[in-house]
Parts: C-alpha cells; structure tokens; sequence
C-alpha cells in the first residue's frame, strides 16, 4: 500500500473523530489518538524516514498538509465545544422578571410645583419663601383684609395655642408682604409653599395643602402683562389647547380682581365648560402703602393657585387625601 | 482696511492719540484688529525760531536762546555762530534721540545745566542730523517753514505714523476708503470733512471727445463709465510721499500713473483702471471707441497678472472695437498695460453693478482690491470726482496735460432716496431720550442731508450715494446710536428683578437633596404638618389654640410622626417594604419663640431587595446598616464631609438603639431602630429604621466645590490586616489610630469583614482590613511599604492589644 492510500483514510478517519467528539475532553481523547506520541497520524509520520529517498519530498508534502487540515479541525471543534460549554445548561428564560434597582420617585406634588417653577423661572421669576408661622398683621392686615372681614373668622383659621397671637398661614400671600416690606422694587417672584385652612379633611380639602403665588412689580406692569404671563405658564403646565378666561372677581389685596377658569378637552370630558383654577388681580394700592411703595410709580399684578388642583387636574385624581398618605402604590406612579 | 494716522488727518482733525483713536473707531463699529506704529527718521525733532540770543553768562563761546517750538517757548544753550534771532532752525527735543553715526550708540538728549544755566534741547547741525549738507554751525531752514512742524515733515521725508488695520463690515462699502473712515471721525468730532480741492490747471484745448468715445452696450451691468485723457505724461517711479503711503498700506508701489490709481481707490473708495490710449484700436483715422458689453461665450482674455482667462457671457469686459482691455471693474488687460513708454493716458473711473463682480471674480477665482470694493458696492455719484482726482495726481506726478471735458456714461443718474425718521422711534427702540434736535446733529455730522429740521415728529434725510447701507429708518436708528454712543445708553436691571431672593438658591439645594435620596431608590413622602401630640416621639410640640380634632392638635416638631403614620398605612394596605424620606418643615418654641426648622428623614422596613425569584438572601429584611449606607451616600453626594456618628448608652422613648449623628461637635441628627413595643402601637412587624437630620445645618455646612484629582498612574500594594480586638473595639478606634500613625502613601483603608464564631473566643471578633498604598509619582517598592505597614500594625497590637491573625 502506497503511503498516500495510507494516508488518505487516516486523515479522513481522524477528521471524522474529530467532528464527533461530543466535549472538551472527548476531543483531547481524539487529539492524542491520532496526533499524540502515540498516535496513528505520527507513527505514519515516522513511516516517512523509510521511504526512498525520491519520494520523500512529495510525501512530507502530503503529510504537513493533512497535519495542517487536522489542526485546523482540531482548532474549530474546540472553539464549537468551548462556546457550547459556556452556555448555561437551560436555556436562559428572557421573560423571566430582572433584578430591579428601583428608582425612587419624587412626591407627584413635588413634581408638579417644579414644573411650575420652571415655567417661571424661564420668564425671570425667582423663588421665594416665608413662615408658615405668621402673625395677623402680614396675613391679613397688611394684605388689606380688615379684623371684620369674613375671610378672618377663626372659624378657618388655625391659631396656635402659644401667647402669641401666632396663626398658620391661610396663604402664600403673606410673603409678598414679607419680601416687599425687604426689598425695593422691581420684583418678580414665585412662592409655593404650605398654608393651612380649618376644613375638615375630605376628598377636595385637607387643612394643609399648597399654593403657588406670583408677584411682579415694576412701573408700567399692566393687566395685559398679568393675562400674559398666566397663559404662557397654565399652557406650560397643562398643554398648549389650555383655554384661560379671567372673570371679575373680588380679593381685598388686588383691585381689580379675577378669577381664572380654564378650558380643555379633559374638563369637557368631565362635562363642564370651564374650571375654575386659580385667582389674580393688580396688586391693591393699599397694599403697596403698607410696604412703603408708591402706587403712583409702581404697579404689579399677584396671583395665586392650589398645587394639589393642579395636579389632581394633571394626573385625574380624585381625593386630595391621597397626597398625604403616602402609599408606595400612589407614589410609585407619577 | 488700512489706513494711517497721518493720512487721515489730512481729511480731518483731531487730537486723539493713537490709542484714542483705535478706541473711538471700535467705539462707532469699525473694529481695529492691529495697529502698528512705525518710527519716523527724525523723531523729536521739529522747526524751531530762535527768539532771542544772548550771550551766556559763564561762557564766551555759548550763547543763551529763547526759541519757540510751537506748543511753547524753551531756553537752549548753543555754541554755534552762525545763527541770529528770527532764524528757523532745527531742534530736538529732551528724550529724543540723534541719528547713531555708524558703530555709535543713539546720543539720546535730556535737559541738563551746560556751565550752570539749564537747556532744555539742542538746537542741531546738518552734521548732528545725519545730512550731507555742509555747514559749520547750525541748519538754517527757509524763513517759512512752520514753526513746530515736524522735522521730517519739513523735509518731505516719511514721518513716523500708526498704520491701522480696520475691520470694515459688509454693510458699509464706503468705509473701504481713507475718506470713508475720516468722514466717521468727522462725524463723531464735530470737525469737519476737508475733502482734497481739486485744480486741474488748464487743460489743453483738445477736448476728450475728439481722443475717445464711450459706448455701454450693457447699462444694467455698468450703470456709469466715465473717461478723461491726460496726454504727454512721463512714466516714472512715485515721489516718495505717494509710494510711502501706498508702501504704509502694504500696496506696492508700481509708477507714478498706476500708483495714483491706486492711492485714489484707496482714498475714495472708486477704484480706477489707467488705460495706454496708444494701444487701443481704432479704425483708421476714427478715434477709439471704449466698449462695455458682454464677453462672448468662450472668449478669451489675459489679464495683466499674465493669466490667460476664458470667459462667458456672463463676464463684464471693457473692450476697444477689436479686442477686450479689461475685466470689468477686476483688473486691466495686459495689451493695454501701463508701461514705460506710455505717454498718453486713459482713466477709467465706472460703477458696475455688485452682484455681477461679485459673481465673475467668485467664477475665475481673481480678487482684487477693485473687485472688493465693486462687489459691495461702490459710490456710483463718485466717478467723476475720482477721475478729476485721478488727472490732478497724475499732471501732479507724471507731468502732462489733460484733455479738456470728461466723458459721462450715465443713462440714467440714480436719484437720492430719502428716509423719514420719527424721532419717538428712536426713543423706543434705544430706551433713552435724544431730542428731535439731536438726532437730526447726528445725521447731519454724518454728511447726510436733512431736511424739515423743526419738526418735533421726524425729518427727511437724504442717503447720499456713498451710503448704500442707509435702506429705511431703522438704519438711521442705528446711525444716532453709534453716534450718541453706545456706552452712553444705561444698562438698568432687567425689568423685574431677576435673581433677587435668597431663597432662590435654597430651593435648587433642596430639589439637590430629593434628587440624591430618590436615585438611592427611597420614594418621597408628603406628610401632614397637623398631628396628633399622642404621636410616637413627640415630647413637647406647638399645640393649636382651636384644633379640628385630637388626631391633628399639635404642630409636628419632627417628621418622623408623619413617616411612621406612612408607614403604617402602608402596612395596613399590605405593602410591607417601604422606604421612603421627606424633606420639610418642623416647629419647635425656643423661650416662646416659635421656631421653623428645615429637615430631611428617612424611614425604611420590610424586605432590603425587592422581591426576586432567586439568591440566598432575598428575604434579608432592612436594618441599621441599609439606614447608615443610605445617609452615608446621602451625606457624600450632598457635599457634606467629616460626619461622625455616637452610640447612646441607652435606649429612648422612640429608639430600642440609636445613635447621635455629628459634624464636628455639632450634632446635626441621628438614626436608630424603633422601639419594639412602639412599632407593635403602628402595626409594624419588621425592623423599622429611622434616621432625622436637619436640613438647614446641612445647607450651611455643605460644600460643593468639586476639583478633579489627577487619575492615578502607578500601580497600588495592598496589605491585608485580620485581627482579634475585643468587642467593645470601634471601627473607629481603628481608624484613628490609623490617623494618628499616619503610614506613609497610604491611600485608603477598606473594612473587609467582621467575623464571629470558630476560632474568635468569645467577647472578641475578628475584623479584617484592606490598606492600599500608592505613591503619585512612583512605583512603590514592597520594603517601604512594608516599613510604613509594619508600624501601623505595631500600634494596632499596643493601643488596642489586637493579635493578628496571621493568613
């Protein structure tokens, strides 16, 4: 027999051995049967010394090519076998749930009172802040809301049972008072923060809740300024189909005074043309006297909302209670 | 743009320095990018009198002087003879320097006592002065040289000057000329224009239309073309006044002709093209007849830079009958060249339309100082004077004699445009008042006319043709702007004060806080400001005068009341693992005061992880630590470095464990475990970890500042440490001996485990420490470290009788 018929079946035996070997260790078994010191392919290679001396080239030729064909099958086998060894032993399940690093969320009022500063801050309001311990003269008194006013009864009004006549602030408004009697005009600020009205809790009051409040003075700031600065803040927060209408109203700190209402898909799917949102006017002459600006120079418009309404409007819900109890289910959703 | 001090002030005075100058340009919108100064020969000297001579009082041979200098008098001590009073001499001034002789140092001259009686200058010889003139004594000038005039100028040699380098803008096409800019200086000067005079003599009876004729074939393109002969000139170098301040701009200088288009351009702004009239072609006997039309498609043309150029029919070509002679208002052609033996002179002096220029130079790639100033447009009312000034400069400098009449191409002369400007607009739009009167100063100063001056509500100006940019009123606005001077206007506060609150900062810190806390994964609460005084951990709180009932009476002194009522509502409705902080208010009275109190907690119970199908310690609940990691993260993210923390011996009414948190020796809070019995009261089943800190310490002690520490380039040694300490040994104890023993290159020090049980005898625990040691400089070597390392454990087994684990 020829080497070559020698060679031939061999190299096409270990080829097959190769293939077929079924793990890591089967094919290193396979490996030494055929390429080891023992094995079949070398003991054929030793075959080549005793051949004649003019069939050597052509058959050392022969032989590293074959070796060169089983290394490279060894080669590929055993990248097939590592790869299949890496694999779990089941397949991974991908719609099995993932080890979550949960994102903690900010209180959906939080939320709604920062997109409302945003909005303000991008027309050059700064915010602003005061007690919501207050005495009578900065909540009402200086706010043009006499001892006689309805606004003042006790009955909505929470005192403190401490010596001084200290209540808890009905509105945000006491800190206009706060920063104009600090500051010298121009202003131009936004204050949320927490008051406090004597209503027992039910699903539209809680006797803490919160309000935003905006205040601009300068010279020549004008009703029109006031309608401009609200649309483009209520259109920010609550979409650009938002329709505002101001309606005549009464306040004792602005003159002249209004109410806001809004209009919008969402309040005619709820059956109704207009909502009411918020309330503003000019800010009263009176008002100015009492912290020592003259109203002849300056003007200024105020105006305040509940950023619970807001919300609730914004995200459909129902019970202002909800806001207070803090269920991770309610938080978790905004 | 350049232009030179000197050669503006022949066109307007003034007296600004050159920094002065620069200044007042930028000021009106026309940026200096570089200035240059460059010194004069004969600096500091200038023309002086002699008013009286005298004889010095401690020296025959010197002679005591008053001269004038022309800013004043001055006394000088001379020793030359040959001079009386009356004589205009040259003097140098105190600071001034004499021309070095070669291989000499400058003499540099300071006022000085000369045999006791002060001179303040020297009155110079030729000799001194560096000039061949041999005299022996003093240069004696020409009765009518100005007194005080530069020496240099009196000798038509160049004086020092300050080349400008201006940036002109687009819009304003008529600021590319020496003119242009000193019409702006006039403007804001208040001194007027002094536009060259111009005498051309008498010109010879020729006329120009018997030597040339003009025919426009395209008059959209070229609206105007004018032409003036000068005949019998002499081509030769520039006299050294036109080639210095043509060389001063950085134009080289050519000859005479040539130059003085190019000086013309650049004092104008219309550039100008000199034609050899003997190379055009005529037909026999016919004078020759100046074509513009349009090049043919594919016609060709070398222009005088020696490129041979295809054109189309796009392309504007000054033509005779026979061939092309120029690209229009880019550059002459090489056949009709200015050269040595031209004699007889053609001036070409037209407007061609912008956009054509523009588009013809963009297309052979050819720009030029002629093609600039066309394609932004040029002064179609300036021709005529140009090419006056043109024959007047070339009779002045080449000789000749010019052909009377002009040739005028100018189908159809461009009327003025007229603005009305309303005075109220420029008061709108500025935010100041300028009177009616004002503005109409301003514009006139600017060289535009206005009419209906009176007038309180506006005026009628009209654009002059120079004034391409003047389209409508808003463009007169912006000329009295630059002229009342923008510097001028006030810059009051934005209306409605922006940034004028001290809160403002305040609120983005807090939104800085809930930021942290919620990517740590704690949710944000909300609780009620009104609670119950039965609440846990209320000791003494704001009671309401009239309360709505028993469950909200009291003012909350802490938020921890209203994270434990969370907590059990949550718990109630089933969801057992919650974590969740909240940023807010409390209220406390301080010798009846009441007090508001910015503060931040968390409350955290149930499961550590959310729930998970898999991993040993998926049912691991929270406990003090899942609290610690929280501040600690909170605390370093938030800027606030250094904290330590204090076990209470004992438990208190709200804790079972707790300790006091610190900064320094301020307590700022604390955390602990809720009372058992009191976490039964709120339905609570799991640990309940608690921690309060308050805010507005936090605020003052926080500190944000952030620099980046270079990435470290060489490699760490770590040394780990197992020992046996008694159980009342701290992880602090630990570390302060590490600060105290301070081991060399020490990076940092990691706790790696805390073990109890086989092997640890009761009363001890094991705890293992991870030291890593790194220099910033170098590879470290293991003896030094372990020299450093050795010695930290040396006090670890003396100050806390720790043995060492050996691993």
């Amino acid at each position: 027999m020829s080497f070559h018929d020698q060679l031939e079946p061999l190299k096409q035996a270990a080829l097959a051995d190769l293939r077929a070997a079924s793990d890591l260790a089967a094919l290193e078994q396979t490996k030494g049967n055929y390429l080891g010191a023992q094995g079949k392919f070398t003991a054929l290679m030793k075959q080549l010394g005793t051949l004649p001396k003019e069939e050597k080239p052509a058959a050392g030729k022969l032989v590293n090519q074959a070796k060169i064909e089983l290394e490279a099958a060894l080669n590929e086998r055993r990248a097939e076998l590592e790869l299949k060894a890496a694999l779990p032993k089941e397949p991974t399940d991908f719609t099995l749930p993932g080890r979550r690093r949960p994102l903690g969320k900010l209180h959906p009022l939080t939320q709604v009172t920062e997109d409302i500063v945003r909005s303000f801050r991008k027309i050059g309001f700064v915010v602003a802040d005061g007690p919501e311990i207050e005495d009578e003269y900065h909540c009402f008194d200086a706010l043009n809301t006499p001892a006689d006013h309805p606004a003042r009864d006790s009955q909505d009004t929470f005192y403190l049972g401490t010596p001084t006549k200290s209540l808890l602030r009905t509105h945000t408004s006491s800190v206009q008072i706060r920063v104009m009697e600090k500051q010298p005009p121009p202003i131009r600020i936004i204050v949320p923060g927490r008051v406090y009205r004597r209503d027992n809790a039910d699903a539209t009051h809680n006797p803490t809740f919160q309000q935003i409040e905006g205040l601009y003075v300068d010279k020549h700031v004008t009703v029109a300024d006031l309608k401009g600065t609200v649309e483009f803040v209520f259109q920010e927060l609550l979409g650009e189909e938002v329709k505002l209408r101001f309606r005549p109203h009464y306040f004792s700190y602005t003159e002249p005074s209004f109410e806001i209402d809004f209009s919008s898909p969402m309040v005619r799917k709820m059956g109704k043309e207009w909502l009411e949102l918020a309330g503003c006017g000019m800010v009263h002459p009176q008002v100015f006297e009492n912290v020592g600006y003259d109203p002849e120079i300056w003007s200024g418009w105020a105006f305040g909302f509940g950023i619970e309404r807001i919300a609730m409007l914004r995200y459909e819900i129902n019970d202002i209670r909800l806001f207070y109890e803090n269920d991770v289910r309610f938080l978790r959703q905004f | 743009m350049k232009v030179t001090l000197n050669w503006l002030k022949q066109y307007v005075e003034f007296d600004w320095s050159p920094d002065q100058l620069a200044e007042r340009l930028t000021m009106i919108g026309i940026e200096v990018e570089g200035m240059q100064k460059l010194g004069g020969e004969f600096e500091g000297v200038v023309v002086a009198e002699v008013l009286t001579r005298d004889k010095h009082p401690n020296a025959d041979r010197l002679s005591l002087c008053r001269v004038a200098d022309g800013q004043g008098e001055r006394q000088i001590v001379c020793g030359a003879q040959n001079f009386k009073a009356g004589d205009k001499v040259p003097l140098i001034l105190p600071g001034a320097s004499l021309p070095p002789k070669p291989g000499e140092q400058p003499f540099t001259i300071k006022i000085g006592k000369i045999r006791g009686v002060e001179s303040q200058g020297m009155l110079c010889s030729p000799q001194e002065l560096g000039l061949p003139d041999q005299v022996d004594g003093l240069l004696i000038l020409s009765p009518d040289a100005k007194v005080g005039q530069p020496f240099a100028e009196y000798l038509g040699r160049s004086a020092g000057d300050v080349v400008y380098d201006l940036e002109i803008t687009p819009n304003r096409p008529d600021l590319n000329s020496v003119v242009g800019i000193a019409r702006e200086i006039s403007a804001v000067s208040g001194n007027p224009l002094k536009l060259p005079e111009i005498q051309l003599g008498t010109s010879s009876p020729t006329s120009v239309d018997s030597l040339v004729a003009v025919r426009i074939d395209d008059a959209e393109l070229c609206p105007r073309y004018t032409a003036r002969v000068v005949r019998g000139v002499k081509i030769g170098p520039s006299p050294d006044w036109l080639k210095n301040t043509l060389e001063k701009v950085g134009i080289r200088s050519i000859s005479n002709v040539v130059d003085v288009t190019n000086y013309v351009m650049l004092e104008i702004g219309q550039p100008l093209h000199a034609f050899d009239y003997h190379l055009l072609t005529s037909a026999a006997g016919n004078r020759p007849t100046i074509v513009v039309r349009r090049a043919a498609e594919g016609e060709k043309f070398t222009t005088l830079d020696g490129q041979q150029r295809t054109l189309t029919n796009q392309t504007l070509l000054i033509a005779d009958e026979s061939k092309p002679i120029a690209l229009a208002g880019i550059m002459g052609g090489q056949n009709t060249e200015i050269n040595e033996k031209t004699v007889d002179v053609l001036i070409e002096s037209a407007y061609f339309k912008p956009q054509n220029i523009r588009a013809t130079s963009k297309k052979l790639e050819l720009r030029t100082e002629s093609s600039y100033r066309f394609e932004r447009g040029g002064d179609i009312g300036i021709c005529d004077w140009a090419s006056q000034r043109a024959a007047q400069l070339i009779l002045q400098t080449a000789g000749g004699q010019l052909a009377s009449g002009v040739i005028d191409a100018y189908p159809h002369p461009a009327t003025r445009k007229e603005i009305t400007l309303r005075h109220h607009k420029v008061c709108d739009l500025l935010g100041v008042r300028i009177s009616a009167k004002e503005n109409v100063k301003y514009l006139r100063q600017l060289g535009l006319e206005v009419s209906i001056e009176n007038a309180e509500e506006y005026c009628l100006v009209e654009v002059p043709t120079f004034r391409v940019d003047l389209k409508r009123e808003i463009d007169l606005i912006e000329e009295v702007t630059r002229m009342y001077g923008i510097e001028h206007i006030p810059a009051p506060p934005p209306r409605g004060a922006i940034g004028s609150h001290p809160y403002d900062a305040v609120h983005d810190e807090l939104a800085d806080a809930r930021r942290i806390l919620t990517g740590l994964g704690l949710n944000e609460a909300q609780g009620q400001t009104l609670v119950s005084d039965k609440s846990a951990g209320i000791e003494a709180a704001i009671p309401l005068a009239n309360p709505l009932s028993s469950d909200m009476n009291v003012l909350r002194p802490s938020l921890l009341p209203g994270l434990l009522d969370a907590l059990r509502h949550n718990l109630n409705r089933k969801n057992n693992d919650v974590a969740l902080f909240e940023v807010g208010r409390v209220f406390g009275q301080n010798n009846g005061q009441v007090r508001e109190e910015r503060r931040v907690a968390i409350a955290l119970t149930g499961l550590r992880h959310p729930s998970f199908w898999s991993g040993n310690d998926r049912e691991a609940t929270c406990d003090i630590y899942d609290l610690k990691g929280f501040l600690e993260e909170f605390l370093e993210q938030f800027g606030v470095r250094g904290v330590t923390y204090t076990r209470r011996p004992d438990s208190t009414a709200l804790y079972l464990e707790s300790a006091t948190i610190q900064l320094g020796k301020q307590t700022i809070g604390e955390l602990g475990q809720l009372l058992p019995p009191l976490a039964k009261r709120y339905d609570l089943r799991d640990a309940v970890l608690l921690a309060e800190l308050n805010l507005d310490l936090l605020l003052a002690r926080r500190n944000t500042a952030k620099t980046l520490k270079p990435l470290p380039a060489f490699p760490t040694i770590r040394r780990d440490v197992a020992m046996l300490v008694p159980e009342t040994t701290t992880h602090e104890a630990v570390l302060n001996i590490v600060r105290q023993t301070k081991p060399q290159n020490l990076e940092s020090v990691q706790l790696f485990d805390v073990f109890r049980g086989k092997n640890v005898p009761t009363g001890q625990k094991s705890m293992a420490y991870a030291f890593t040691y790194r220099h910033p400089e170098r590879t470290l070597t293991d003896a030094e470290v372990n020299a450093a390392h050795e010695k930290l454990v040396e006090q670890f087994k003396l100050q806390l009788q720790a043995a060492i684990r050996e691993s």
